[in-house]
């Protein structure tokens, strides 16, 4: 406080408080702004691990990316990331949803199994995806022994294209219906009693009730979890790198993982910044899209 | 009444009798097979390699192998791991609630210029996720010396964007007079943080600081990117690397790979265990806002 005696009272107030905000936004702006400011910079040059040096190639990554020999791993990688996305919505919303009537009911034992099926979400993904890497396994797996039980064919869940993105989903559902189910419950749970009273008295079926009054007044709820887990999910890498390493053949190569595969496998700094840029853009553009649609959303109830 | 939280509003199919009989029949089936991948992993961490890769599994143990952990701690040196995870993780915290309240209080209370551009900043962050940003940050890290380092672990996760906007909704909340009724008592800012605004905001900030933590106990993007070695490998990665170790060797240690499974969730689970009611809000609590 000693610093400045000529300032007037109020401005030193100002710029104490503004001393508060100075040590986050430091380190923002030096471990968030600066490296994507650097990250365009280095798409634009052939720098690799191996050499310390670089220089300036303009857009001959961005080429090699869209129209050259990436151009075919970078639209399979979205395929994925989006097939993916699809999937994990798929059962955020929908399973969250039934989950979330199957258990909302007000008691100790109800509140008990809630905990359960939610306990997913903090199992470490590490662990979660060792276990599905286990349950899984072709020859060992429990799976394919419940399988082999009532007499189905064993599945190769990993190993072969048709299966492996469902298996990584599989993981991806268990971590999540339960926080779906949270949301939805907590969100039911703000409904006001007396819009199913009415409808009762009007003579309305419980299925008519669930789809003219539950259903309509949970779509901020609905609208919640499609904008933030769309953009969540486009950012799965860690249960595609213990699961699958992006395989077989990269029918699992979602995008962070094509980012990654340049970087730390193939040591092309160069190409994988490209591809980070490129992806920085995509979440650019759903966050602004979805915030459009977010501030002209419909709101039932008050 | 009004207050419980679960309300039984999916009273839409929850009418019938029928329904009131099945329900929960059906949900305790459901929690059944939610709950039998964390159970797989618990029993299949104590049986011997044999049992493991029976055809047809046992569904309980026949014979006890906690010697299963203890090679896990040991010679896959998991005791170093946690150590690190430890260390990487309360860096973390310590960091990121520091920061975090610090700048609370500078944009919820505060009256400088350009505060709200200020805080666009912030929000900004949100959308620059470290899976973009990790190639520049491996690069500033190396050229620092940071690799394979406790600083190198932590910097990058020092501020969190999320952890400020939650704590400045919670001390805007709070009404102007108990700051000035604390002024009059002698209070400085610090003061006013430690003394007022935080003891009010207790649930949000326990909540958001349980995240928080969890969040830095789980991280495996950036762990393995900037750490690689052993000596400061974390046990997300280091649980990773344990099924890498046996690739040719089939599955013949999956009995040990459950073990440190076990032993990497073991304290986030117990925190669940104990604070579920602030830790399954917590999510939601950022949902309903």
């Amino acid at each position: 406080m000693a610093g400045k005696p000529m300032l007037k009272p109020k401005t030193k107030s100002a710029v104490g408080d503004f001393l508060f905000v100075v040590p986050a936004l430091a380190l923002l702006l030096c471990f968030t702004y600066y490296p994507i400011c650097k990250l365009v910079e280095i798409s634009f040059t052939d720098w690799n691990l191996l050499s310390d040096d670089f220089t300036y190639v303009g857009f001959k990554n961005w080429k090699w990316l869209f129209a050259g020999t990436g151009a075919k791993y970078l639209w399979n990688s979205l395929k994925v990331t989006f097939l993916y996305s699809l999937g994990e919505l798929a059962v955020t919303i929908v399973g969250g949803m039934l989950f979330a009537l199957l258990f909302n009911r007000m008691s100790r034992s109800f509140g008990m199994m809630r905990a359960f099926v939610f306990m997913p979400k903090y199992v470490a993904m590490s662990s979660a995806a060792v276990i599905f890497l286990w349950m899984l396994n072709t020859e060992y797996g429990v799976v394919n022994y419940l399988l082999k039980l009532i007499h189905l064919t064993p599945v190769d869940w990993l190993n072969q294209k048709s299966t492996a993105l469902l298996s990584v989903l599989m993981l991806t559902g268990w971590r999540v219906i339960g926080y779906g189910m949270m949301i939805y419950i907590s969100a039911m749970a703000g409904i006001s009693k007396d819009y199913y009273e009415a409808a009762s008295l009007d003579g309305a079926s419980s299925s008519q009730q669930f789809f003219r009054i539950t259903l309509p007044l949970l779509s901020p709820t609905t609208l919640f979890l499609l904008v933030t887990t769309f953009l969540s999910s486009m950012k799965v890498f860690q249960s595609v790198d213990i699961l699958t390493e992006g395989g077989p053949s990269r029918a699992t190569e979602v995008f962070v993982y094509l980012i990654y595969r340049y970087a730390m496998v193939d040591f092309r700094m160069d190409r994988a910044a490209t591809a980070a840029v490129m992806f920085f853009v995509i979440l650019l553009v759903i966050t602004i899209a979805t915030m459009r649609v977010s501030n002209n959303n419909i709101t039932y109830d008050s | 009444m009004k207050k419980e939280p679960q309300v039984e509003s999916g009273r839409a199919i929850g009418g019938s009798k029928v329904w009131r009989v099945v329900q929960p029949i059906l949900a305790v089936i459901v929690t059944v097979i939610m709950l039998f991948p964390i159970y797989w992993m618990i029993v299949t961490s104590f049986k011997s390699a044999e049992e493991a890769q029976l055809l047809i599994p046992t569904l309980f143990p026949k014979s006890f192998h906690p010697e299963n952990y203890l090679y896990v701690l040991g010679r896959a040196n998991f005791l170093k791991y946690y150590w690190n995870t430890i260390v990487m993780t309360a860096g973390i915290l310590f960091l990121q609630v520091g920061t975090g309240v610090l700048a609370a209080y500078g944009f919820a209370k505060g009256t400088f210029k350009g505060r709200s551009a200020m805080f666009y900043v912030v929000l900004g962050a949100l959308m620059i996720p470290l899976q973009v940003t990790f190639i520049p940050l491996y690069m500033l890290c190396a050229k620092w010396n940071l690799t394979d380092t406790f600083l190198g672990l932590i910097l990058p996760e020092a501020v969190s964007a999320y952890y400020i906007f939650m704590m400045r909704n919670t001390f805007m909340s709070i009404d102007n007079s108990y700051i000035d009724a604390g002024k009059i008592d002698g209070l400085g800012r610090l003061g006013t943080i430690w003394y007022v605004l935080m003891p009010m905001s207790k649930a949000t900030l326990f909540t958001v600081t349980l995240v928080t933590f969890t969040n830095g106990w789980n991280s495996y993007f950036w762990p393995k990117i900037i750490a690689k070695n052993e000596v400061r490998r974390v046990l997300t990665v280091g649980l990773a690397q344990l099924k890498n170790t046996f690739a040719g060797q089939a599955v013949s240690n999956y009995h040990q790979i459950m073990a440190g499974a076990v032993l990497t969730i073991l304290p986030v689970i117990i925190l669940f265990l104990i604070f579920q009611k602030y830790m399954m809000t917590g999510y939601s609590k950022s949902a309903m806002k």
